[in-house]
């Protein structure tokens, strides 16, 4: 009932003479320090397209016109479809589509509670319990199939995805051969190269890193997502403290700079490719500089970063819902819940990472997916707010019933109650003599049985067997199940 | 004439109170027993609606919606049910007690019987014991239902069991209370004969009472 898509922009931590001074502090970062680029070809694009290029170096600087005139040129919408067309995500403005992220190294085992190296089973698995949770919107790769070769990665972990869900699946990736492959599948599945960069269900992750540099491997592999036109995220993961300024809004001014190189590449490289302004800012434990994915800071600069690419009027990427609890718990319920909050009412558009993981982005717990399900419910139900009209403001109801009676049975009642409120799934809400006699299950228990019941049940609408045998002819190496 | 039942029951879990009152106009046109109306059409479409509130499938609202549509049935046949029995579940007396004002989950537990089949004789508020035991004596209910949202006023209750018990009622009378700060043992200290949490579970209560 409550689908992705309603529009945030209530909280906003910048006035906007604090949004306009975070952008002329990056300008002039990017102007006076630029960004260390480790790919000869990104060099060379960025100083074909007139940017200052120190080669030896490898420092590229622009100034603030030559900058903007490239993100004016970038697509203010962009849209990433589901394999299933309910699923399609139409990304910009200030609209909230919450979902999962990656890449955890490992699972909490739903009979046994123990953790476990993740496995392409895990993938599949996870893939079909988030195409069954209405408010889990899109399904970011969650884990890494320990039990395959690295080379046999990229194919087996998109395959597995798109297999088990039609929701639109996003993913890291690891290899150049990789990514033309998981293309090329792609490509048949859609129904062609074109039908593909009409409806792209999938997209990719290539990461920049903190502060200021862009990596050789990753950069590479970047060009190559871009070349081919399929929907990219660049984000940089700055850390305040550790690999950005520890304040926070010297992190998002160099956040800025690093999130905008991934777009300006783009751009140059294909121009009007879709691209999202990409953004995971995070925090460290001062105590220890033990890195956070969970605090609250976290959350004020995601929806900081909302509200610059509301500035550029670029579609986000951004980061919440994360904990650094090891077990589904009453840390990993406020955390997540926090900064999810946050970021959603911030008009944060593809706020990914926001549903399964656990310890700091190591671990997953299917369980969990249940439960953050449950909370992204109640963060969109939270976006949308109220609706105030004629009708809603019930002066007809109010006179109707008067002092003293009740509207328990009143028409309106009846034609608002499934609507107007957010049902949970996992919560009890019943009083405590119920509860006793259902067993007196906590949070967790009963989301390990909703899981358990989704995976034995839900179907997931299939990929043509015929593009599946003719796939595997292709690529040996596909592992489909 | 088991299209007029079906679909009868159908419009009462739709909550269709007019098409309701129009098939059973109809239905009553074509001769159909007055009985059969109620027992085959318009009680069958409302223990549907039971069970689905059971499952979670439907809500309180709901409920009390398709029994009004059942009621816009029953109001048109019972004046033609002259020395027949209307069907009733039983009869409950109910009232929130002395010194309590709260009435919502009172109203709402007399709605939800009345929707299960009960005749319900609703005492208001601030009800005093010798008010409820008067109630008692002129209306002879199986059940006796108290209600209480306050730890101050629940004690009420007892009194009222007690003055029951002087005047040699109390085994005449189920005796059901709820209420917030109400819970089982409280029920068995004072000598209820049962609680319910909520109100669904106050007309499965009164089922299980009354069968007994």
């Amino acid at each position: 009932m409550f689908m992705g898509g309603n529009e945030g922009g209530s909280y906003r931590p910048l006035t906007q003479q604090e949004i306009e001074m975070l952008h002329k502090a990056s300008m002039l970062v990017f102007e006076e320090v630029g960004m260390e680029v480790h790919s000869r070809r990104a060099l060379e694009i960025f100083a074909a397209a007139g940017a200052e290029v120190d080669f030896p170096n490898r420092r590229v600087r622009a100034d603030e016109s030559w900058v903007m005139n490239l993100v004016k040129k970038a697509p203010s919408q962009v849209k990433l479809c589901g394999r299933e067309e309910k699923h399609d995500l139409a990304l910009g403005g200030k609209k909230v589509y919450l979902g999962t992220g990656g890449t955890a190294l490992n699972v909490l085992d739903l009979e046994s509670g123990r953790r476990r190296a993740s496995t392409l089973a895990d993938v599949r698995r996870t893939a079909r319990l988030v195409d069954a949770l209405e408010n889990i919107h899109f399904f970011v790769l969650p884990v890494y199939p320990s039990d395959l070769a690295k080379e046999n990665v990229d194919v087996n972990r998109f395959f597995a995805g798109m297999s088990h869900t039609g929701k639109h699946v996003m993913g890291g990736v690891y290899t150049q051969e990789g990514v033309r492959k998981v293309i090329r599948m792609a490509e048949a599945i859609a129904g062609g190269k074109e039908a593909l960069r009409r409806r792209p269900f999938i997209s990719m992750i290539t990461n920049i890193m903190s502060p200021l540099k862009m990596d050789g491997t990753y950069t590479d592999l970047m060009l190559t997502v871009m070349e081919e036109g399929i929907p990219l995220a660049t984000p940089p993961a700055p850390i305040a403290g550790a690999t950005s300024p520890v304040t926070l809004a010297g992190t998002m001014v160099q956040l800025n700079v690093e999130a905008l190189s991934g777009l300006l590449l783009a751009q140059l490289v294909n121009p009007g490719m879709p691209v999202l302004y990409s953004a995971v800012p995070t925090t460290a434990d001062m105590r220890t500089m033990g890195f956070l994915f969970g605090a609250v800071e976290n959350g004020i600069m995601n929806a900081a970063a909302a509200q610059l690419a509301q500035y550029y009027h670029l579609p986000l990427y951004a980061t919440a819902g994360v904990t650094e609890a090891k077990i589904p718990d009453v840390q990993s319920g406020y955390e997540k819940m926090s900064t999810s909050l946050l970021v959603a009412l911030a008009g944060g558009n593809y706020i990914h990472d926001a549903a399964g993981l656990l310890e700091s982005g190591l671990t997953v717990a299917y369980e969990q997916y249940v439960l953050d399900d449950e909370i992204n419910g109640m963060v969109v139900r939270a976006v949308r707010g109220m609706e105030v009209d004629k009708e809603t403001l019930s002066l007809d109801v109010i006179k109707r019933v008067g002092p003293g009676g009740n509207y328990i049975v009143d028409d309106q009642t009846y034609q608002y109650m499934r609507t107007e409120f957010f049902l949970p799934n996992v919560a009890d809400r019943s009083p405590r003599a119920l509860w006793e006699s259902n067993g007196g299950l906590d949070g967790r228990e009963k989301a390990r049985r909703i899981a358990r019941k989704l995976l034995a049940e839900h179907e997931v609408s299939p990929i043509d067997q015929a593009v599946v045998t003719a796939l595997q002819t292709e690529m040996p190496e596909l592992i489909v199940d | 004439m088991g299209n007029y039942f079906s679909e009868l029951g159908e419009n009462v879990i739709s909550a269709k109170q007019e098409r309701v009152r129009e098939l059973t106009q109809r239905a009553l046109a074509d001769g159909v027993d007055p009985v059969e109306i109620i027992n085959s059409g318009l009680i069958p479409g409302m223990n549907v609606v039971g069970a689905r509130f059971k499952a979670g499938d439907m809500f309180v609202p709901e409920v009390l919606m398709s029994a009004r549509a059942m009621n816009a049935g029953m109001e048109l046949v019972k004046p033609l049910l002259v020395g027949k029995e209307v069907p009733s579940q039983g009869k409950v007396v109910l009232g929130t007690v002395k010194g309590d004002l709260h009435d919502i989950g009172k109203n709402l537990v007399s709605m939800m019987l009345e929707s299960a089949g009960y005749t319900v004789i609703n005492l208001g508020v601030d009800v005093s014991a010798a008010k409820f035991l008067q109630a008692v004596k002129e209306n002879k209910p199986d059940i006796l239902g108290m209600s209480a949202l306050l730890t101050t006023t629940m004690l009420g209750m007892k009194d009222v069991i007690e003055l029951l018990k002087e005047e040699g009622l109390r085994d005449q009378v189920k005796v059901v209370i709820g209420g917030a700060p109400i819970s089982q043992e409280f029920a068995r200290e004072i000598g209820a004969d049962g609680f319910a949490p909520d109100a669904g579970s106050a007309t499965e209560l009164c089922h299980q009472l009354v069968a007994r």
